[in-house]
């Protein structure tokens, strides 16, 4: 199967990603207790070693000159290496290798973001890792849940949708694809807001009250979503963008009918999966065995009490328009609960993590499980209750929303093609990918490099002791005659590329104008 | 005793080095009248004292100075050298091989299948010492960095260039040549915080180079940082750069000699890089490249020596890189005169030339009068960059006509070359090239032949008044298209004619602050054809060194955006933030860097660099060579 020789080495990518714990393995001839994950498994212990080695060298080395940020990438002449230091001590790692295929551009920080995302999403479904590690000092539960969770979101890069760049790419490789130059116009990391009237807004509202009110809960927070885009919250931001990225991978409609998501994997049947899975675990033979020894009965056991959210296919739609998953499944251990729960930042309390879906429309609610009685059943009656009091609210409002909404190229701004971010909010807007695959290679790469400078900027901003605002403006004539311009101010972010598009500075900052007037009300106007 | 008698005379097995290496030695004589305890050796300053007349420069002008005073003055220096050598040598081998074995294994755990020694002494070293760090944040006033903290927390993050004041690179004015903060090493915090170290080091971890502190207290830090760079390439790779946080490590492999700039400036990746290529090649220009034969023979071999007292070389080199715009782009600039004046001394060069000289310069400063070759001979803007810092740099070749061996790296990394090198007046200098070693006397006779046609046509003079004058002025761009036969030089003599001094200051006064027309502050032109540029002359508001410095820094960022390996050079380029609107226009025959006020009208901006454009090539006679070039070869 295509998928075992990517992970076996026959095919090789060089790409790497590790966790480690700087507090674990430090006395000699412990060091592999630092590592808490490693993909691909089946690389020799020696050569796990030397990643996370020199990993550990460099944080330990730019510290003597930066003890505030520690290193944060390693640029090698074939490989370009990625650090996130995830939680106090516990770092993440990604090497990617700068291949002779063209394709493997890449811009760090969208590689960054892969590395929080996976983190930020094993944390609200298993707690954080500090904690895990409190609670099993061996390191082996969370060893063997990180090793699911990860290789479950890893499947995620190993196809693209064709949805995704149907004009570019419907070959399937077997390699990992992550974020490259032709992801310039997309920020990872942020959500997609369905831009609605006024009339439509105020539906909305009374129905997320109503749907709050059921729970009888006050702690109850609910996300509501339109196909993949986001209506309204009453999450905090940082759980919105968890929820948001987490449906849009695994709960949307168009995930669950074709078992496709918008930004991976064609994936039919939990074959393949189990294959992946079966490959990376098992490639290494008895290494593996010895090193997982810790909790030897990983395979087995693990298999049936490791909960795997981002398992593909594992979620369906009932019949009262609730969706389940078996992976919360009950077990002889009656105090996890058999419904799926999560958890929220800034609280320690598991959440009951429910979703009900009624056409395009998807709710997402959570209630703190200490506030309902009877567990599991009062669950039910909650549900009950909002099937009961809400489902005409449903149909009314996913009407409303389908009437309003302007399709697939909705946002399409013709002749630019561009990427709004809003840092404060989290939210981004950009050109349908299908437009943004009209631009040249030249183009994509010229914006790509743009970015890199944009995102050196922002980083220093960062460090710098006086926080202000960058703003900046560069607009490129590339070598092809298209403008790339980046624009910052006050928290956004517009990024766009005209091509055919006239040759004086004046016309590209025209056409900022213009569009920063009529979308982003004039935020990027000068004056 | 002439120069092939000393290259008999010397003991060691590689001979063009060591020749070298006595010879900076020499020169660095200089430098031990002034650091006469540095060198540890009274007897050392003695015998400088008495040579000085009689030696000039290296003891290879024959006839004047006796040979044997000659002789005691390079064995004085050499045997201080050797001293500090044999004292700290030994040491410093062990400390770094043995460090080195334990930072493997400190940071390793694992790395064990690689290398298996050592205890975690130095990992532990570097982690308690991050830990001091932070402790000493709130008790550093005995390293002197308080001060500094003080001085970066009265200014907003903005202006932390101030913290930079230290080096002494911002004040421009204030710089000191040679090495400073010879006391700090790694464990100092004020070392950690200098914003820009460079480092030089060989294969086997020997420090041969630090910009701040002691090499051979650096041992250890060397050590690391040569680990760091050969297990990246024990994985089968090459280790480029490091980002973390502001911090920025770049490095450079060449051959046995490793290169390391660890900095927090801002500048961009390729800037960097690019400046550690001159460093080596500077280092190339002093040695050549044939040192590294030294290494295939001993791998321990220990450089230091050879490029003892240098540290001037070297530092005035990286505090060129924050003011001279030759560094970043690859062109020299030349110092405006009249036609007639320029094609006088060309002349008179190449009357020079042809009778066996392989270059002949004539600069001031370090911009070009005028330059020569012999037929198919052409000298890259590098090698002339790194020619005239090491001549400016070193005190000596001020003081007395001098011949030395020298290499340029462009040309020939693998041969030396020999430099005539005469000071005509304070800043005027000229550099005579030749690949013969013996031929001094016939140098100084061309010398005293162009020293006489150019005090005789007045060049000299001219050179003066240029200095005095200044180039090209942004108040001085013409708003309304001028009468093509007015020249640069005309322009500024009008304008002395015309408004008396005083009222001609008042009047600059007034335009303080607003620079030239359309918020025009500034501008940088590069020929393309001729690999020449040039810059206006800094006017308010960009009167400060620490603001000539930032633009300098913007400038450079820019050059690295456009120039960019994958996807440059790009056409234009437009870029405003807090500081300044930036226009780049870069095309086959030229590129145009324009710094003006942030809040300068886009529209106007580009109007006036296409005035920029036709006023440089109204004026291209005055302040390029032409015509001379052996570039276009």
């Amino acid at each position: 199967m295509g998928l075992t020789s990517a992970a076996n080495g026959g095919g090789d990518d060089g790409f790497r990603l590790c966790i480690f714990d700087l507090r674990r393995g430090l006395s000699e001839g412990q060091e592999l207790d630092k590592i808490l994950f490693f993909y691909p498994a089946d690389l020799p212990f020696s050569t796990q070693l030397s990643v996370i080695g020199l990993s550990e060298g460099l944080i330990t080395f730019t510290r003597i000159f930066s003890p505030d940020a520690a290193c944060e990438e390693i640029e090698a002449e074939c490989h370009s290496h990625v650090f996130y230091e995830a939680e106090p001590d516990i770092w993440m790692v990604m090497v990617v290798e700068k291949s002779k295929e063209k394709e493997a551009i890449w811009r760090l920080d969208a590689l960054r973001k892969v590395l929080k995302e996976v983190h930020s999403l094993f944390v609200m479904f298993h707690g954080s890792l500090r904690s895990l590690l409190m609670k099993d000092p061996s390191g082996g539960s969370l060893r063997s849940q990180l090793f699911l969770f990860i290789t479950d979101y890893l499947s995620a890069f190993q196809k693209r949708s064709p949805l995704d760049y149907c004009c570019w790419d419907f070959l399937v490789s077997k390699k990992l694809h992550l974020p490259s130059f032709r992801d310039s116009l997309k920020e990872r990391g942020t959500i997609q807001m369905l831009t609605i009237g006024r009339e439509a807004a105020l539906e909305v509202q009374s129905l997320v009250r109503l749907v709050e009110s059921c729970t009888g809960s006050t702690s109850c927070h609910s996300l509501l979503m339109f196909q993949d885009l986001l209506v309204s919250t009453t999450f905090s931001p940082d759980d919105t963008v968890g929820l948001f990225v987490y449906a849009v991978q695994r709960l949307i409609p168009r995930v669950l009918s074709t078992g496709l998501s918008s930004w991976s994997y064609l994936r039919k049947g939990s074959a393949s999966s189990a294959s992946f899975l079966g490959s990376a675990a098992g490639g290494g033979g008895p290494l593996t065995e010895q090193f997982y020894g810790s909790y030897d009965s990983f395979p087995e056991e693990s298999r049936t009490s490791q909960i795997r959210p981002l398992q593909h296919e594992k979620w369906s739609k009932g019949k009262d328009g609730f969706l389940v998953n078996d992976s919360w499944r009950p077990e002889n251990d009656n105090s996890v609960p058999s419904s799926p729960t999560i958890f929220l930042q800034k609280s320690d309390e598991r959440m009951y993590f429910s979703i009900y879906q009624y056409k395009n429309l998807t709710l997402i609610f959570t209630v703190p499980i200490s506030s309902i009685p009877n567990g599991e059943q009062g669950l039910s009656n909650v549900k009950q209750l909002i099937l009961e009091n809400a489902s005409l609210k449903f149909s009314k409002v996913e009407e409303k929303l389908t009437k309003g909404w302007g399709g697939e190229n909705a946002y399409h701004v013709s002749g630019y093609r561009y990427l709004l971010v809003d840092g404060d909010r989290n939210n981004s807007r950009a050109s349908p990918p299908t437009k943004v695959a009209t631009l040249s290679k030249e183009s994509l790469l010229a914006l790509n490099k743009l970015r890199k400078e944009v995102d050196l900027e922002k980083s220093r901003v960062r460090w710098e002791a006086a926080r202000y605002d960058k703003d900046l403006e560069i607009s490129i004539r590339a070598k092809n005659n298209a403008w790339v311009i980046a624009r910052t101010t006050r928290g956004k972010e517009l990024y766009m590329v005209l091509e055919n598009a006239n040759e004086t500075v004046l016309y590209a900052s025209d056409a900022v104008e213009k569009f920063s007037n009529r979308y982003c009300n004039g935020v990027f106007s000068l004056d | 005793m002439s120069s092939e008698e000393r290259d008999v005379g010397e003991p060691e097995s590689c001979p063009d080095c060591v020749r070298v290496g006595l010879d900076s030695l020499a020169l660095n004589g200089r430098e031990g009248e002034k650091e006469g305890d540095d060198l540890g050796n009274g007897s050392v300053e003695d015998g400088v004292g008495g040579t000085v007349e009689g030696l000039g420069v290296n003891g290879v002008v024959a006839g004047v100075g006796g040979g044997e005073i000659e002789e005691v003055w390079d064995r004085n220096l050499v045997d201080g050298r050797r001293e500090r050598e044999e004292n700290r040598g030994g040491e410093i081998e062990e400390v770094g091989d043995g460090r080195l074995g334990d930072w493997y294994k400190a940071r390793a755990g694992g790395w064990g299948e690689i290398e298996e020694v050592g205890d975690e002494k130095l990992g532990d070293e570097h982690r308690a010492n991050s830990e001091g760090d932070v402790e000493g944040d709130s008790s550093a006033s005995s390293s002197g960095y308080a001060a500094e903290r003080e001085k970066g927390s009265s200014h907003s993050g903005r202006s932390s260039a101030s913290e930079e004041i230290d080096d002494g690179e911002a004040a421009m004015a204030a710089w000191v040549p040679g090495k400073r903060h010879l006391d700090e090493d790694e464990a100092s915090i004020s070392w950690r915080k200098r914003k820009k170290h460079f480092f030089i080091l060989s294969n086997s971890g020997k420090p041969i180079y630090s910009r701040y502190g002691d090499e051979h207290k650096l041992a250890g830090f060397s050590a690391t940082l040569q680990a760091i760079i050969s297990f990246v390439e024990n994985g089968g790779d090459r280790v480029k750069s490091v980002r973390a946080g502001k911090h920025q490590v770049v490095f450079l492999v060449k051959g046995p000699i490793y290169l390391v700039c660890i900095s927090c400036t801002e500048e961009p990746y390729e800037s960097l890089r690019v400046q550690l290529e001159l460093i080596y090649s500077q280092m190339i220009l002093i040695l050549t490249k044939s040192v590294n034969r030294c290494f295939e023979k001993n791998p321990k071999f220990d450089m230091t020596p050879l490029l003892g007292g240098t540290d001037v070389v070297f530092s005035s080199l990286i505090h060129s890189f924050s003011w001279n715009p030759a560094t970043f782009l690859h062109a020299y600039t030349c110092l405006p005169l009249a036609y007639a004046t320029r094609q006088a001394a060309g002349a008179v060069l190449q009357d020079i030339a042809d009778s066996g000289v392989l270059f002949a310069i004539l600069m001031c400063k370090h911009k070009v009068v005028s330059l020569v070759g012999a037929q198919k001979a052409s000298l890259h803007p590098d090698d002339m960059l790194l020619l005239s810092n090491f001549v400016m740099s070193s005190e000596s070749f001020r003081t007395s006509e001098s011949f030395s061996p020298i290499c340029l790296p462009r040309y020939n990394p693998m041969a030396f070359l020999y430099a005539y090198v005469h000071y005509l007046d304070v800043e005027t200098y000229l550099m005579l090239l030749t690949t013969s070693s013996d031929a001094f006397y016939h140098l100084k006779d061309c010398r005293l032949r162009v020293e006489m046609v150019l005090l005789r046509s007045n060049v000299l003079s001219e050179i003066q008044r240029s200095l005095l004058d200044g180039g090209m002025h942004v108040e001085d761009l013409p708003i309304d298209p001028v009468p093509r036969s007015m020249s640069l030089l005309s322009q500024l003599s009008y304008q002395r004619i015309a408004t008396p001094t005083e009222s001609q200051e008042s009047l600059r006064e007034a335009f303080t602050g607003t620079g030239g027309p359309a918020g025009l502050w500034h501008f940088i032109y590069r020929s393309i054809y001729l690999d020449q540029y040039v810059a206006s002359e800094f006017s308010p508001p960009i009167n400060t060194p620490r603001q000539q410095k930032r633009l300098y820094r913007a400038y450079q960022k820019i050059y690295a955006s456009m120039h960019d390996k994958g996807v440059g050079p790009h056409k234009t380029q437009f870029r405003r933030d807090e500081n300044y609107v930036l226009l780049c226009w870069v095309t086959q025959d030229f590129e145009l860097y324009a710094a003006f006020d942030p809040l300068a009208d886009k529209a106007l901006a580009i109007k006036t660099c296409n005035r920029i454009c036709q006023w440089v090539k109204d004026v291209e006679n005055e302040i390029f060579l032409l015509g001379a070039s052996p570039f276009s070869w």
